[in-house]
């Protein structure tokens, strides 16, 4: 077997609806607080649904007040989150070759909550903010991240729908391991829009209430939004300079499904195969994985979905381990719900504690894992997959390990 | 690196690789005046649209109702550069997947939900259009439609997000994750984008000398490992032989015509290529009309070259600007290397072309891809 350059976690940085920093947001995360909420972004009365799952606070006070008004709030959110992972890994872009720093994050609605007024205003024969239209683009968030860390190396945004952000790490880690960088700023920032809460709502794939992964009653997802960073960075570099390392990045399966654009495989033979392909490229077994952070929307398609496609790849080792959503918390956070749901997995082998799946009451035949209902669990976890499947049949699974 | 089997293009300038390459070497532009309809309330004066476009006869037309514009360029794209390779996808569809750059994939779809859904009502929004109205729609409908089960991935990053899609791909053969990969980029043209990029200074046009011209279309080419390309026999069009990034911190939507960071992304492309200056015959320059890019660009090309640059097409000229224009840049070299009367500097074997990219907010990447003999 070759060897080759690995990867490891140095920082973390989170905004989410039930916490604007990791401490606060594992802390929720254990206790099973549910961050899904009436929505209060825009006026959704006119939904179908109310409900979502906002970030309460956006930590953003290293901003300037004009700063604050060029950016969008994914912007602000992402920013605040790649400050905090920077700071903890030590990270400053003074004492480092900038061209070795780059940035890949997944992305999505971007500043899309503000241009969509403009083209409202368009619509009505009325002018808009044209400002409101310069964060548009996905990449936007990328761009500032790099701007305002003064990062030069490799730059790019991953745009898959609810996998952008787990194939924006994959890349990150790519990157890394095929020498292009030593230190890749990685995740992703989305927020809510009129588009997505009207588009899953059109679908009829959203819960008036919070969601219920997993449970025979559930009834679609709810939308979240949220920033989340993580600092990947080569081995021998962090050892050398002493940083914190919170895990190991072992590497993803990326695969398409080829199937349907919003449906999944109900068979779970492509999610089977995305797991097997981030196993194999990570170099375990099947027998070392103890721990799945689980897509889990709570879509009635997804779940049953997900879970035969666990249990096909696994075999009698999905049900001897713990599989759970967050998403019961914290909503689905679409584009980055990867990054989000993977700070959770570095947490969890790190902590040796995995967070529930909350609003779980009614066990589904068609999805029989131990989901961990509503209470966190003490349990040692060396190995863990974190799943992420998209629209368009995007899969990506990626391979979190305890360092040492 | 890996070599470029097949080659796919659907934009104004050709429906084939074939006819894209030879309309711009002989000079062709499809930029024309915007119609009165389409200029509404625009300063820009021009566009390079692809107006006679038909997915037919390839896509039947009740199935083409099911994809949106950008999902049938791509479809076609891909479709040709499969074809050119004679590659069969059905023997190991796991190991064959698909990379595309974009700017506007999913525009119209998106654009269209929310009209109704702001003129009428959320209600109303129709379901139907919501999941083309993600940026990942076209590589993912060609997945679907070509049975790719390999990596599949779309990448937005400014005007380089071809290349961008280049460089993932190049990583997804060498790690192992696939032995091949359609790589490119595809975009369409779409009115409220046209009026977004007017509002904030981004297009040229009558009360702006320095800007874009946007065009559309899809571009892509087949990457294989080069040990199982050989192994199939297949005739390579050329060799993917280094890409060169670079960064500048900057706002998103700032061009910064850094010499520093263009000269980076070149010589970071020669270096991975293992050549010099002297071993690149022909130039696809970034060359945009954002007149401070253009001019950084040119001093850094003289520079390295030491004042003699080699022949340079420029592709933005025929096509317009799009983030799909680096995929355009790239089935255009390919062919060029395949063309035995390619308008290189010298007839030194390998011939190697450079391909700049450079965007707003900072992206910049080049490439550089070899004849094969």
């Amino acid at each position: 077997m070759s060897t080759r350059r690995r990867v490891v976690v140095t920082g973390l940085g989170a905004v989410t609806s039930i916490g604007s920093s990791v401490s606060e947001f594992w802390k929720n995360l254990l206790a099973g607080v549910c961050g899904i909420r009436p929505l209060s972004l825009f006026d959704a009365s006119t939904y179908r649904t109310q409900t979502a799952a906002e970030a309460t606070e956006i930590p953003d006070g290293f901003l300037s007040p004009a700063e604050k008004r060029r950016m969008s709030r994914a912007d602000r959110m992402g920013l605040a989150a790649a400050a905090e992972a920077l700071s903890q890994a030590g990270l400053e872009a003074s004492r480092e070759d900038p061209t070795r720093v780059g940035v890949i994050l997944g992305g999505g609605t971007s500043g899309l909550i503000d241009s969509e007024l403009v083209y409202e205003a368009w619509l009505q024969g009325r002018r808009g903010r044209p400002s409101r239209v310069l964060n548009h683009l996905p990449d936007a968030i990328t761009d500032r991240v790099a701007q305002r860390f003064g990062l030069e190396g490799l730059k790019s945004t991953i745009t898959t729908a609810c996998s952008s952000a787990a194939n924006a790490m994959g890349y990150a880690y790519d990157a890394i391991v095929g020498g292009l960088a030593d230190v890749m700023v990685t995740g992703g920032s989305d927020v809510l829009a009129r588009l997505t809460y009207g588009g899953f709502n059109s679908l009829r794939s959203v819960d008036p209430d919070p969601c219920r992964p997993f449970d025979r009653e559930r009834r679609g997802l709810s939308i979240g939004e949220a920033a989340g960073i993580l600092v990947f960075e080569e081995e021998d570099r962090a050892r050398r300079r002493g940083a914190p390392i919170l895990g190991e990045f072992l590497g993803y399966g990326v695969t398409s499904d080829a199937f349907h654009m919003t449906a999944p495989d109900p068979s779970g033979s492509a999610g089977a195969r995305t797991i097997r392909a981030a196993l194999e490229a990570a170099r375990r077994n099947l027998s070392d994985v103890d721990y799945v952070n689980a897509h889990g929307t709570a879509t009635p398609q997804n779940d049953s979905a997900e879970t035969a496609a666990i249990k096909m790849a696994l075999g009698s080792r999905a049900r001897e381990i713990p599989v759970s959503s967050i998403k019961s918390m914290i909503g689905h956070c679409l584009c980055a719900s990867g990054a989000i749901e993977a700070i959770a997995t570095v947490m969890t082998v790190r902590e040796g504690c995995v967070p529930p799946t909350i609003h779980y009451e009614h066990p589904d035949p068609a999805c029989d894992l131990d989901y961990v209902p509503n209470d966190s669990r003490d349990v040692p976890v060396s190995l863990a997959l974190s799943n992420s499947f998209a629209f368009g049949g995007n899969s990506s699974v990626v391979v979190i390990a305890r360092y040492g | 690196m890996a070599l470029v089997t097949g080659a796919g293009a659907v934009c104004a300038l050709g429906r084939t690789s074939q006819e894209f390459y030879r309309r711009l070497r002989a000079g062709e532009t499809t930029i024309r005046p915007f119609t009165t309809e389409e200029r509404r309330g625009l300063q820009a004066t021009h566009v390079a649209r692809y107006d006679s476009f038909t997915p037919q006869p390839e896509i039947p037309a009740m199935k083409a109702r099911r994809f949106d514009r950008g999902s049938q360029f791509a479809i076609l794209a891909c479709s040709q550069a499969i074809a050119e390779a004679g590659y069969d996808v059905a023997r190991a569809p796991e190991s064959v997947g698909i990379a595309l750059g974009t700017g506007s994939a999913g525009a119209g779809a998106l654009t269209e939900f929310l009209k109704v859904l702001f003129t009428e009502s959320p209600e109303a929004a129709p379901p139907f259009q919501f999941p083309n109205t993600v940026a990942n729609a076209p590589a993912s409908q060609v997945s679907i439609e070509l049975k790719l089960f390999g990596p599949n991935v779309t990448i937005t990053q400014k005007d380089p997000s071809g290349l961008n899609a280049l460089l993932f791909s190049s990583l997804a053969i060498s790690s192992g994750r696939a032995c091949a990969m359609l790589a490119g980029a595809v975009d369409e043209w779409n009115p409220v984008y046209a009026m977004g990029f007017d509002r904030v200074g981004a297009l040229k046009g009558e009360k702006r000398p320095t800007g874009i011209v946007q065009g559309e279309g899809g571009f892509a080419v087949l990457l294989e490992e080069e040990k199982t390309a050989r192994a199939r026999g297949v005739r390579p069009l050329a060799r993917l032989a280094g890409i060169g990034t670079a960064g500048v911190p900057t706002e998103p939507y700032r061009f910064a015509p850094d010499p520093a960071a263009i000269r980076r992304a070149i010589l970071g492309a020669l270096q991975a290529a293992r050549t010099d200056p002297s071993g690149i015959h022909l130039c696809f320059p970034s060359a945009n009309g954002v007149v401070e890019m253009d001019r950084a660009e040119e001093n850094v090309l003289s520079e390295i070259f030491g004042g003699a640059v080699p022949p340079r097409i420029l592709v933005k000229a025929a096509i317009g600007e799009m983030a799909a224009a680096g995929g355009g840049q790239i089935v255009a070299a390919c062919r060029a290397l395949a063309d035995p009367d390619g308008p290189f500097r010298q007839s030194a074997q390998p011939r190697r072309v450079l391909i700049d990219s450079f965007g707003a907010g900072g992206n910049f990447f080049a490439a550089v891809f070899e004849s094969v003999t």
